[in-house]
């Protein structure tokens, strides 16, 4: 993998890490849990792919920020479940606050554009 | 990307496979509910899903090390090819474990002996304090009590001043009765070593009062070996001179310093230092002094010190010290008196095993520089192919980490079978040999100079090569790769192997050469069958000088009637006894006195009875030996060697003239004079030696000599037994024949010779596998050129006569180098040869001989190469 390459996943990478964490807030889930909430909750724009769930998941469960155990799950199936670890909720208040300021940031720049409705 | 994942990787990946088909399960049984059937189902779960196996990659490319993955590519790539050039792999494992091993066996010992700090606190405060005349000889005179307690009292260097002497008493209440070494010191000597007790306690200042209950303190090996070790030793009582002792400590392991003393007392417990007599008289020296200077005091300081109080008392006690011009108190480091005789020796061999070294890392170039020649067109493809310069640098690194970490290998190996006799050898040269031993240090040692000479001089020479690069791929040829600049490189290594293995053949030929001369010193007495035994008597039973003289009467006729026994004698010490130290004092002569002030002059001692030079098969020259009635009533005699004679009395017979100690009103006639014998050491010319009778000196600590007809030791049990028969209690000791004392005597030189012939051969291996291999080399790049010369019409002698001579250049050049160096290098063995000096020129010429007939010959055998290349071959090919 290239420098150029990793450098433009790492924004994506930002956000599909912190989407993780923010599901894992209401509660341990599993992996196609985490993947359907996701999608549930943004109305089905985003499309959570598993080809970048699962590295995500386990490099959050690398870095500590979340633990994962076997457990049945609710349609009585053999799964792993993450649950956030307490390094989790600090890296998910920071990575919260980046996001305020960069939208803040765009928003500002966009101005009037960004609204519904606005014309070029 | 962390450890932690690249340890557990095959685990991770088992677990996100099973956690991925989990997933899918779900996704098929959403699709169900949503109504779709089984295949559909399936299939939608696996399109929406993708690829699992790429999600294994990436996981598993996260839990990995792109470094590491590099090197360990590297590592498999290198021993491949060396596992295809099994003989470039082995040379060069072999040189540099050679090497390594050599260099690491030396470092064991100078690590275990010079490095390591001395078990003592503060190690560089602890110092010897004793006194010089050097008018009247070279031996400390030691210090009399009354010079200790002015010294101490004076002196304000020092945080504490001990003084110390070492007997031999005999120790009643273990098995069986034992003499034992006794060191007799200050209660504050252990704080001026600074040494902590490993069990109960050492002396305080109490002990050392005159009425105190006489103590002991025993030392780690005694306690070992007589008590294995027993805790409950302290508070047992033991009888010595008449007195009881209770064991009031251990001390930890420590080294045989200042002697091997088995237990300690404290001053007042001593019965003859404790003698009102013996503290009262000024000129009366059997104590020394060990002190602690005080922190921020330097040598030199307390040095000035010590010989200012020296100045006050000549000046208080003119009468003691008349004439005493050259008289000094000297001040030595202990650490300096612990390896002063291990130093020149183990510097000598740590020297020599340098050379092996880079005797090695030469040869290592050479032969890296030659294998790197051959694939030069190998890396000329892989770098025209997109290789980076980095990355072959790597790969030659690692290739040469590799034969490094392997010569390491078997250089430690050697080293750990030697350890064993390492430890004998040094155990001859310093009370320190038990510290040596493998440890860290060594380990640490091994393989750090084998990675820095391994991969300094294996991969720095092949970056060299490939300045040629781009050459290599236009031409197919060996012509084309071997530049100029790299044979001038392999000519200048071969030069430099040479100078450095004749430096080492120099060394080793000069220690032979000693070894050869100490074997054919004539000692001037007899080697064979004599056999000698100490017998040490216990001081407070025969006090009564006619209970020594009947001991010695009865034991010396008992064992004369002994069939197998020539004759038999007592005497103080055997000759060439290890101590290497007799007993010594200042002589007067009759008539030869300028003034009443004039000290006396140093002579040895010995005390002997009659038969004494029979025994040792001693010339009596002129004059007579001792007899029966040579007895304390009689007048005194003496009689002197010949070197003594020829000192005092030069031209003139000195029988009939006297002599007297110093120390003595009683005047000697010297009745007889006897030939020379080297009585200290095979290596010393003999010294002023002046023999006395036992008769009229009587000693408790004593030799038994015997000279027998057959092998002297199968005598030994005998002999025990008639000692025994006269006094069951007492021990004996030290039976040895006088041929072991004289091999003990060469055992020194003979290890330090075998050493040096072991590097000089290894040595001088490596250079003529170096001599030959270079001009193998050159032989075959040039085949073309010699088959074209041939078909020319250069005759074969001619083409011999100049493959020698490329051969040989390198050859003789290196050997001249290496004699200038050797002229140099040698002069550092002055202490350690014998018989001959460093520049010897027999052994210059016999190395040159045996050095230039052995690369001749290897030189040949490259050069029938060259003579057997058929020029219609080479033509063709061309």
């Amino acid at each position: 993998m290239g420098k150029r390459d990793q450098n433009n996943n790492d924004m994506l990478r930002g956000t599909l890490d912190m989407m993780v964490l923010r599901t894992l807030v209401l509660g341990d889930a599993h992996g196609h849990t985490i993947a359907k909430v996701i999608e549930r909750s943004s109305d089905d724009l985003l499309e959570v792919e598993e080809g970048s769930l699962y590295p995500a998941l386990h490099r959050l469960e690398d870095r500590g920020w979340v633990t994962s155990y076997w457990g049945v799950s609710e349609a009585n199936r053999k799964a792993r479940f993450y649950r956030l670890a307490p390094a989790g909720k600090k890296q998910l208040r920071s990575e919260v606050g980046r996001w305020r300021q960069m939208a803040k940031a765009i928003d500002l720049v966009m101005g009037d554009l960004l609204k519904e409705g606005g014309e070029i | 990307m962390s450890w932690r994942g690249l340890v557990r990787r095959r685990y991770w990946d088992n677990e996100r496979v099973e956690e991925m088909e989990a997933h899918i399960a779900h996704e098929i049984e959403d699709n169900r509910d949503r109504g779709m059937n089984e295949e559909e189902a399936r299939r939608r779960a696996y399109v929406k899903f993708g690829n699992p196996q790429k999600v294994r990659e990436r996981i598993w490319q996260m839990n990995s090390l792109g470094w590491l993955e590099t090197v360990l590519r590297d590592v498999r790539h290198s021993a491949r090819s060396l596992r295809h050039n099994p003989a470039y792999a082995l040379l060069a494992i072999a040189t540099l474990g050679l090497g390594i091993g050599a260099n690491t066996a030396i470092f064991t010992v100078i690590n275990g002996v010079l490095l390591r700090p001395l078990p003592y606190a503060e190690q560089d405060r602890v110092v010897h304090i004793d006194q010089l005349e050097k008018r009247t000889g070279s031996e400390p005179l030691g210090l009399s009590v009354q010079e200790f307690f002015d010294y101490r009292g004076q002196s304000r260097s020092f945080e504490q001043f001990s003084e110390y002497h070492s007997m031999l008493f005999t120790l009643l209440g273990t098995k069986n009765p034992e003499r034992v070494v006794t060191g007799v010191v200050s209660a504050n000597f252990f704080d001026v070593l600074g040494v902590k007790p490993a069990l109960g306690r050492l002396f305080v200042a109490s002990d050392e009062s005159k009425d105190a209950p006489p103590v002991l303190v025993l030392s780690y090996a005694y306690w070992m070996k007589e008590f294995g070790g027993d805790r409950n030793v302290i508070g047992r009582v033991f009888q010595m001179n008449d007195r009881a002792h209770t064991v009031i400590g251990v001390l930890p392991p420590l080294p045989d310093y200042p002697d091997a003393n088995e237990v300690y007392m404290p001053v007042s417990s001593c019965p003859f230092r404790s003698d009102p007599m013996m503290i009262a008289n000024r000129d009366m020296r059997m104590v020394t002094g060990y002190a602690r200077l005080k922190p921020g005091v330097s040598m030199q300081q307390a040095s000035t010190e010590l010989n200012a109080i020296r100045g006050r008392m000549i000046a208080a006690f003119p009468k003691s010290y008349a004439g005493w011009t050259g008289y000094s108190a000297t001040l030595t480091p202990a650490k300096e008196e612990l390896t002063h005789g291990a130093r020149p020796t183990l510097l000598a061999l740590l020297a020599a095993s340098g050379l092996v070294l880079l005797l090695a890392c030469a040869n290592l170039a050479n032969l890296a520089l030659s294998r790197q020649i051959r694939r030069s067109k190998e890396v000329a493809i892989r770098m025209a192919t997109g290789a980076s310069a980095w990355r072959v640098v790597q790969q030659l690194t690692t290739e040469a980490a590799i034969v490094a970490v392997a010569g390491a290998c078997v250089g430690l190996a050697i080293t750990s079978v030697s350890t064993k006799l390492l430890v004998a050898y040094a155990a001859r040269l310093t009370p320190l040999a038990q510290g040596v031993r493998l440890d860290g240090w060594v380990l640490l040692f091994g393989l750090g100079s084998s990675l820095v000479a391994g991969v300094l001089f294996a991969a720095l020479p092949g970056l060299l090569a490939f300045r040629t690069r781009l050459t290599a791929l236009q031409e197919a040829g060996e012509r084309a790769a071997g530049s100029e600049r790299g044979s001038r490189i392999r000519t200048l290594l071969v030069m430099a192997q040479v100078a450095f293995s004749f430096v080492l053949l120099a060394a080793a030929g000069l220690m032979l050469h000693t070894v050869y001369n100490l074997l054919s010193v004539d000692p001037g007495f007899k080697l064979s069958h004599v056999l000698s035994m100490q017998i040490n008597l216990n001081w407070t039973r025969y006090k009564e000088e006619a209970a020594l003289i009947n001991f010695y009467q009865q034991l010396l006729s008992r064992t004369d009637v002994l069939p197998g026994v020539q004759a038999a004698s007592i005497s103080w010490k055997p000759p060439l006894d290890p101590s290497g130290q007799g007993m010594t004092g200042h002589v007067l002569v009759d008539g030869q006195v300028a003034s009443p002030t004039t000290p006396g002059v140093t002579v040895n001692y010995e005390v002997t009875s009659p038969d004494y030079f029979r025994v040792l098969g001693v010339p009596v020259m002129a004059g007579r030996s001792f007899t029966d009635s040579d007895t304390l009533k009689s007048q005194g005699v003496v009689v002197v060697n010949e070197t003594m004679a020829r000192h005092f009395w030069p031209g003139q017979s000195p029988i009939g003239h006297r002599l007297r100690s110093v120390n003595s009103k009683n005047w000697l006639t010297v009745v007889g004079i006897v030939g020379d014998v080297r009585q200290f050491g095979l290596d010393r010319a003999p010294d002023n030696l002046a023999y006395v009778p036992l008769n009229q000196s009587l000693i408790q600590n004593a030799t038994l000599m015997v000279s027998t007809r057959g092998n002297p030791l199968a005598m030994s049990s005998q002999i025990e037994r008639i000692v025994h028969q006269i006094d069951p209690q007492q021990p004996v000791t030290q039976v040895r024949t006088l041929d072991q004392l004289r091999s003990q005597q060469l055992g020194t030189p003979r290890v330090t010779a075998t050493l040096l012939t072991l590097f000089a051969a290894v040595a001088l291996f490596i250079t003529i596998v170096g001599i030959s291999g270079t001009l193998a080399l050159s032989v075959a790049r040039r085949s073309k050129e010699i088959g074209i010369r041939m078909a020319l019409g250069a005759t074969r002698a001619h083409i011999l006569s100049d493959v020698l001579r490329k051969g040989m250049g390198p050859v003789l050049a290196g050997m001249a180098l290496g004699a200038a160096g050797a002229l140099l290098a040698t002069r550092g063995m002055a202490q350690l040869i014998f018989g001959l000096k460093p520049n010897d020129p027999p052994t210059f010429a016999e190395i040159g001989l045996l050095f230039f007939v052995a690369a001749l010959v290897s030189c040949l055998v490259a050069a029938r190469r060259a003579m057997t290349v058929d020029p219609l071959v080479t033509l063709r090919t061309e």
